[in-house]
């Protein structure tokens, strides 16, 4: 017996692997699933929040959320940091795949009708999917806190705080003030690495159970 | 006349009897689809990367307004209908209008899309009207992400 093998047979013993995986791994994909690059999007947006995660904690461990070290701590990211200039630069890059990838996915699953019964539900899950992954862009343009990031902060709060009704409390909440400042800073740095990647977490999990579960949908 | 067309009729319905779809194991067949694209995306981030720097401009100053400010290009559309509405409608202000519009009516839409489109087809050629509108949504937001480059 090959040591690759002991060491399975080992967890197997004691954890049923083969019973567990048997059903993943013969799961049957449909042939035009697999033969289509469109059925791709869905988990290209998955790959670029996976590497948002690891290049994210990567910057959180330099990254310093007050409006008088933010920027200077960011400028030390891209030049001292040994590769800091590297992780910021695929956290952008990734950053903006995703928000794409997301987008062609949704375009792919409207076009195909592949949101009718029995997958609904998935859909509307799919839509706050998206909401969250843009308002991960808004939340993280304010961070490097350089002119762009104050004044489209500033205006983007602005029409956020515009919508009739709740509006108000929207900019209120997001602002923590009237005005952008430190508050404000400490808010989206919060949204930005726990509100937002917590919710996200659940409804991935939520997203990729009911495609299990329902199966990828039927031909175009 | 009407026995052809009962004839045709039948003909018809059973082309749309369920087709037999073949299928591959998830393992190793769709897993190995699944790494290559990731490699080759993976391998093409730290390419762009690598070449395009994410940048990083002057230290905010909130005393000295730049121009232009341009939002993540995913928020353009917005911007773009906020500048491109410009007319008030009864007692209800432009920019109210600006602003509900392209963000809560469209995401409203968009939560909705499944009950609204009640046609259980998915065939792309009986969905005249869904396609329409999708494409129809499209190009308003293209157009409106133009708008808003345009008219900064
Ligand atoms: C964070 C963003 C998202 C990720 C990581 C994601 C991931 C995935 C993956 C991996 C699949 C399997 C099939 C495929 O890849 O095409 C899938 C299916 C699906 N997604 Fe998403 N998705 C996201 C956002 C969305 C959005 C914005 C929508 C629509 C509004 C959506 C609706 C659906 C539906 C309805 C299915 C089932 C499709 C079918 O059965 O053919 N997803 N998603």
């Amino acid at each position: 017996m090959k040591l690759e093998d002991k060491i399975f047979k080992w967890f197997d013993d004691r954890f049923k692997l083969k019973e567990l995986l048997t059903p993943i791994i013969k799961h049957p994909a449909p042939e035009y699933a697999v033969t289509n690059p469109l059925y791709c999007l869905g988990g290209i947006a998955f790959l670029c929040f996976l590497i948002l995660v690891g290049t994210g904690v990567f910057l959180a461990m330099y990254y310093k959320p007050t409006p008088l070290e933010a920027y200077k701590s960011v400028e030390n990211i891209m030049i001292a940091v040994p590769m800091g200039s590297l992780i910021r630069s695929l956290h952008h890059w990734a950053a903006n795949t995703m928000i794409a990838a997301v987008m062609l996915h949704m375009m792919r699953i409207y076009f195909m009708g592949a949101y009718k019964k029995p997958r609904e539900l998935n859909w509307v899950v799919g839509v706050t999917l998206l909401l969250i992954t843009t308002t991960f862009g808004f939340s993280g343009y304010l961070l490097p806190w350089d002119q762009l990031s104050f004044w489209a902060t500033k205006i983007g709060t602005g029409i956020a705080g515009s919508i009739p009704i709740i509006g108000e409390y929207i900019s209120l909440i997001l602002m923590g003030g009237t005005d952008i400042g430190a508050e404000t800073m400490t808010r989206f740095f919060a949204i930005h690495v726990m509100i937002l990647p917590i919710t996200i977490a659940i409804l991935l999990l939520m997203h990729f159970a009911m495609v299990r579960i329902q199966g990828i949908s039927g031909r175009l | 006349m009407s026995l052809i067309e009962i004839e045709k009729h039948e003909v018809e319905e059973e082309r749309h009897e369920p087709v037999r779809i073949r299928g591959l194991p998830f393992f190793p067949h769709f897993l190995l689809r699944e790494v290559v694209v990731m490699c080759l995306i993976a391998g093409s981030l730290i390419l762009m990367a690598s070449l395009y720097p994410a940048g990083l401009l002057q230290p905010a100053d909130p005393f000295n307004t730049p121009t232009p400010i341009y939002p993540e290009w995913y928020f353009l559309y917005v911007f773009g209908f906020l500048k491109f509405w410009t007319w008030n409608i009864g007692p209800i202000e432009a920019k109210v209008i600006g602003v509900t519009l392209p963000m809560v009516l469209w995401y409203g839409l968009l939560f909705l899309v499944p009950f609204i489109d009640r046609n259980p087809s998915s065939d792309i050629r009986k969905r005249k009207f869904a396609v329409a509108m999708g494409v129809i949504a499209l190009l308003g937001i293209l157009y409106f992400t133009y708008f808003s480059i345009v008219h900064h």
